[in-house]
């Protein structure tokens, strides 16, 4: 007995509904079975939450969802749903953010409203939200993006249409620890997401590194000093997709693009671990 | 989404004498050469996608009108998505009378430092130079406004040729379409500014509709003869009456002033909501802020829009959209 594969999309504010386009385009093209389909949801409450095998944390504002997630009483159902504890280990399920929700999915974050914001947390890196500046700095990029092929094809992959809007980077790849980031929250006008780890002591021994998916590089070389100049950790090109496990994160907005691509490749990992699941 | 046929780049734009974008320093001093790459596929105009781009980002979301920069905190606090920097709120414009024009740029300055979400400023309808300041001054959206007392009684700014992106305001179709023509990535109905009478924004909002509802299903002929009753372009028509709705985020204004007034146009089908003096002419400006952030979130949950009503304490006096001579009202400003 089989039920259907369960997606919600984080529907408090933002881009939501355009991510329930590239959904339902993606769908036809990962089969999961006779008699199961995908289904996509709105996800407001907690209750909507509960429903769901794989969430999406769509664009929007970071300050505003993260607020009214913790009003709605949504934000530890949240934590809970991307940071599993389950049989003494850590399972984090499968999860996708973009922009906004790169950044309520870091573990670390910094340049948020002043008195910090809350994360979520998921991915084990620091987000630098805003990091390209205001609207007047926002722009298109053609990325080259290998996880949507085969590794011996990445010359032949059509580019994907990159779409940064007051877009967030990853600014460091932190250690995978057990806990909160407690090095990071010592930094100043840094926040970190709490601590989702299991009581007793158990090994998290699902726990993977953060994987680079994708970087920007070509950045000038002004705009490379200014950010050295105030303190960013610089890194080659700048990292704009991670995944970490079930959780990935992307920086620029597919949902704004008629581009389907990443949805299906995500949806075909959404299929692959959640049956993974049902096997164990 | 096409809009013209051929995109005009700003250092090219020779069409009008009213568009002049500021000196390319404001322009190219801080984009990155990815940009230039920018794949040019597109029929849109420069920058088009990243300015509609940053409207979506604000659907389902409250923009609150701000004077200064602890206002703007509150709203940030309460969960708005954007700020909107003006001098004084319209139910001041309407007491105090006189010329209402930008805001001093201190004052756009010092909000855009005290908040990190996105800051949008008003500009008089028609005054492109305040545009091209509100540019160099860095805000994220200029909201080209009724609620000013109009520069140029005839024409709009040509908006285009801008980086930055426009708002404007409609009270029908035709409007908008005209709006969204000269450049505008995003549309608000007008309402009327300042009254806490919320019977305009419904009446803007129901006209969309209808409108839009009646071009569909029109044939090519049809919509050719429609548009010039709306006198709106046939291109754009064409497309909304694809769509069933504008081509550009909509968001619901003037006049909204409690939760389930949010929640009101949020139902009758617009992407978010602006508020203006409603929040702070009101008694408990951060309490009253918060529950209108909620109720556009849960617009179609009224047992969170009961909770979320209760006990706000005194909403603005308001006045009656009826007893307004038409030389009052706001919204008839822009052509």
């Amino acid at each position: 007995m089989t039920r259907n594969i369960v997606v919600g999309v984080l529907a408090l504010q933002g881009a939501f509904n355009e991510h329930f386009k590239l959904l339902r385009k993606a769908s036809p093209e990962i089969a999961i079975g006779q008699d199961r389909n995908w289904e996509f949801v709105e996800v407001r409450t907690a209750q909507n939450l509960d429903r769901c095998d794989a969430l999406i944390i769509p664009g929007g504002e970071s300050t505003t969802v993260s607020l009214v997630a913790a009003r709605s009483n949504l934000l530890e159902p949240l934590r809970d749903f991307v940071k599993q504890v389950q049989n003494f280990s850590l399972r984090r399920r499968p999860t996708w953010g973009t922009c906004a929700g790169l950044i309520l999915l870091a573990e670390s974050a910094n340049r948020t409203k002043q008195g910090g914001q809350e994360l979520i947390g998921g991915l084990d890196v620091r987000v630098n939200r805003n990091y390209f500046g205001r609207q007047t700095e926002s722009f298109e990029a053609e990325l080259a993006l290998p996880f949507l092929g085969p590794k011996d094809s990445i010359g032949d992959i059509k580019p994907f249409n990159g779409i940064f809007i007051r877009a967030p980077v990853v600014e460091k790849v932190l250690p995978v620890i057990r806990g909160e980031q407690a090095s990071e929250r010592a930094i100043d006008e840094t926040v970190v997401a709490p601590s989702r780890s299991p009581e007793g002591g158990m090994m998290e021994h699902v726990l993977r590194p953060v994987e680079v998916m994708a970087t920007l590089p070509g950045r000038s070389r002004t705009f490379r000093d200014n950010v050295a100049a105030m303190g960013g950790e610089d890194e080659v090109g700048d990292i704009i997709a991670v995944k970490q496990g079930n959780v990935f994160g992307t920086s620029f907005h597919p949902e704004l693009t008629e581009d389907a691509r990443i949805h299906v490749w995500w949806l075909q990992q959404v299929k692959d671990m959640t049956q993974r699941q049902e096997r164990t | 989404m096409a809009i013209n046929d051929s995109p005009v780049a700003p250092s090219t734009s020779t069409s009008s004498s009213n568009s002049a974008p500021t000196p390319t320093s404001t322009l190219t001093s801080t984009s990155t050469s990815t940009q230039a790459n920018a794949p040019s596929t597109t029929t849109n105009p420069p920058n088009f996608t990243v300015k509609d781009g940053l409207a979506k980002m604000f659907k389902g979301g409250v923009i609150m009108d701000v004077v200064n920069a602890s206002q703007a905190r509150i709203a940030e606090e309460a969960g708005a998505c954007a700020v909107m920097a003006l001098e004084r709120v319209p139910a001041d414009i309407r007491a105090d009378g006189g010329v209402a024009r930008m805001s001093d740029p201190s004052l756009v300055r010092e909000i855009m430092a005290a908040v990190t979400i996105p800051v949008m400023a008003k500009a008089r309808i028609g005054h492109f130079v305040e545009c091209q300041i509100l540019q160099a001054l860095g805000v994220d959206y200029i909201d080209e406004s009724e609620v000013l007392t109009p520069a140029d009684d005839a024409f709009h700014v040509e908006k285009h040729a801008f980086r930055t992106p426009f708002v404007c305001g409609c009270r029908g179709l035709g409007e908008a379409l005209r709006r969204i023509d000269e450049g505008a990535a995003m549309i608000r109905t007008k309402g009327e500014a300042g009254t806490g009478d919320v019977v305009e924004a419904v009446r803007h909002m129901r006209t969309v509709t209808a409108e839009i509802n009646r071009a569909r299903g029109m044939s090519d002929v049809e919509l050719r003869g429609y548009a010039k009753e709306l006198n709106a372009p046939f291109r754009l028509l064409k497309e909304a009456a694809e769509l069933g709705r504008l081509p550009v985020v909509n968001f619901a204004a003037g006049g909204v002033a409690t939760p389930a007034d949010a929640a009101l146009m949020m139902q009758l089908g617009c992407d978010g909501v602006f508020v203006g003096s409603g929040i702070f002419k009101s008694g408990d400006a951060a309490k009253r802020a918060a529950a209108i952030v909620q109720a556009v979130t849960h617009f179609r949950d009224p047992a969170v829009l009961a909770e979320v009503s209760t006990g706000l304490g005194e909403a603005m006096v308001g006045l009656n959209v009826g007893r307004l001579a038409e030389g009052e009202k706001m919204a008839g400003r822009g052509w």
